[in-house]
């Protein structure tokens, strides 16, 4: 036992698998789960009742709604409006929050309706909507674009905002028109926070998704929810419950994974200034 | 002291008369630069020494055409200055390199501005790589070199201009110690080589004795050329700048900067009576 208290170099470790997976964040995540899944399953079991199922009833139905048809249309129904409106979202809102960002007077005319689509319950919207629009796609891709735009324009702004100038004159002293100081310096530079913006809409933008089927017209995924709650299927509401998050997640994660494809040179940019 | 006694080569740069004022944050007019003459030789080695605020970088920025001022005329080879032009390059304090692009594509980017074709660009900025020691660098991006490393890419950027006019803005200011001194050795040594017109900005006294062939001395509020000191130490100076440094004439001339440098700050001392 002395050899752990010689003075002097040492051998180099091996890298320690134990060591490694304490690093990683999956470890954790899988733990709090397997907690929160036992808790569940030993509630529901105990007070549940009719209403609350138990987690292994939840993970048969979302089985079985996996293998229905009748979900897969609704999925397909409910992501038309996603597809449609967060596409919109993105379209309208980048160029938007990059023209916001720049000139600042266009951004005064803009900065209260932000704020408003910033802190207005959506919710209340849907009935405007309805009397306004009606009951079809339309409504829900609207819907859908309003709950999301807002992450965009303002990340892109924000993003614009933060280039540094000095790179903006550097790009005039070497001759760079007006365009080839937009396509070289603002938008790449301004890339990472659209990103994080457009990772952002997208949870807003499943959640649009979501309430609009839920309060305004009871078609697709959230025609399902209410439909199983009518039926006290208990099992299959929570079914689809996690089927939406499960998207939710993967939308996201998909962002995040682009965002770090993207932007490699940002995250190397704050590890070296976080140091 | 007049400033054309620098009679040995024909005046590439020729400023008459040149006043910029602003409106400071108080809704006051700053007057940056008032009535400031000079004349830059063909292949001379300018260097600009003033205390803080007195208008040396503005003086820069307005020859590189990146502001505009208001009276006085600024005239490359017999043409006036109206906007950047490829003749003049600069070189930034704060290196002002684009984080997202490689080294290769950071010292192209002014000879893409220009239209420079992409085989043609890269060729030229693989060769100027070379010549400021960053061979093998080529793929990493600003905020993986150290400071020094970063304004050798901002250097080779100006230089692959191929500028008859180098303007630098305290280049060095921004690096430690070592590095700097390091970086006019090497500055000297390509100067040395490929001869052409370089105004330098500093605040360092060494460092406009050790560049300079002249040391234009600046005072503040307004900024004004208070005086232009001649450097007659010999060239080539980068073969032994340790000797250089130790000889009479190097410290004269630096211990008479300082001189004069005191006195400007203490003129705007307000509780120091003048005599």
């Amino acid at each position: 036992m002395t050899a752990a208290f010689r003075a002097g170099p040492r051998p180099a470790r091996r890298p320690d698998v134990l060591r490694r997976l304490a690093g990683a964040s999956l470890p954790y995540q899988l733990l709090t789960f397997t907690v929160f899944a036992a808790g569940w399953e030993l509630y529901a079991r105990g007070w549940g009742g009719l209403l609350i199922p138990t987690f292994t009833e939840t993970v048969a139905a979302t089985v079985e709604l996996l293998g229905s048809a009748e979900l897969w249309r609704a999925m397909y129904v409910s992501n038309q409006a996603l597809v449609l409106g967060f596409g919109i979202a993105v379209v309208v809102g980048v160029p938007a929050g990059i023209v916001l960002g720049r000139f600042r007077l266009l951004e005064r005319f803009a900065d209260v309706y932000l704020n408003i689509l910033l802190v207005t319950p959506m919710a209340a919207i849907i009935p405007l909507l309805m009397m306004s629009v009606g009951f079809g796609l339309a409504s829900r891709v609207i819907l859908v674009t309003i709950f999301s735009i807002v992450m965009v324009v303002v990340n892109s702004r924000t993003g614009v905002r933060q280039v540094d100038p000095s790179l903006i004159e550097m790009a005039r002293s070497f001759g760079a028109s007006e365009r080839q100081i937009w396509t070289r310096v603002l938008l790449p530079g301004a890339l990472p926070a659209i990103m994080t913006g457009i990772r952002l809409g997208v949870g807003r933008a499943v959640t649009g998704m979501v309430i609009v089927e839920l309060l305004m017209v009871s078609t697709a995924l959230g025609g399902l929810i209410l439909e199983y709650r009518g039926l006290f299927k208990a099992p299959l509401l929570y079914g689809t419950i996690v089927i939406i998050l499960a998207e939710a997640l993967l939308l996201i994660s998909v962002a995040r994974w682009g965002e770090r494809r993207l932007t490699r040179w940002a995250q190397t940019t704050t590890a070296r200034n976080a140091r | 002291m007049g400033s054309d006694d620098y009679g040995k080569e024909r005046a590439l740069i020729e400023i008459r008369g040149l006043g910029k004022s602003f409106v400071g944050q108080d809704n006051e007019t700053v007057e940056a630069l008032r009535d400031v003459n000079l004349d830059v030789g063909e292949n001379e080695f300018l260097t600009v020494l003033g205390p803080s605020g007195c208008g040396k970088t503005t003086l820069l920025k307005t020859i590189a055409g990146l502001i505009p001022w208001n009276d006085g005329d600024i005239r490359i080879d017999g043409t006036p200055v109206r906007g950047p032009g490829p003749d003049r390059s600069m070189v930034f304090q704060n290196f002002a390199l684009l984080p997202w692009a490689t080294v290769l594509d950071n010292v192209a980017f002014g000879l893409r501005m220009r239209g420079v074709g992409r085989a043609e660009r890269e060729e030229r900025a693989r060769s100027l790589i070379a010549m400021v020691g960053l061979s093998g660098f080529e793929t990493k991006r600003p905020g993986e070199l150290s400071g020094g490393m970063q304004q050798r890419v901002g250097l080779a950027r100006a230089l692959a201009m191929r500028p008859r006019v180098l303007l630098m803005d305290e280049p060095f200011g921004a690096v430690d110690e070592q590095t700097r001194r390091l970086l006019q050795e090497e500055l000297l040594s390509i100067w040395e080589e490929h001869r052409m017109t370089v105004v330098f900005i500093t605040h360092s006294m060494e460092e406009a004795v050790l560049l300079g062939d002249r040391v234009v001395l600046m005072s503040a509020r307004p900024g004004r050329i208070s005086e232009i000191v001649p450097v007659p130490l010999e060239r080539p100076r980068s073969s032994d700048v340790g000797a250089l440094e130790r000889s009479g004439q190097y410290v004269e001339i630096t211990a008479y900067l300082w001189d004069r440098l005191r006195d400007m700050h203490e003129e705007h001392r307000p509780s120091k009576v003048a005599g």
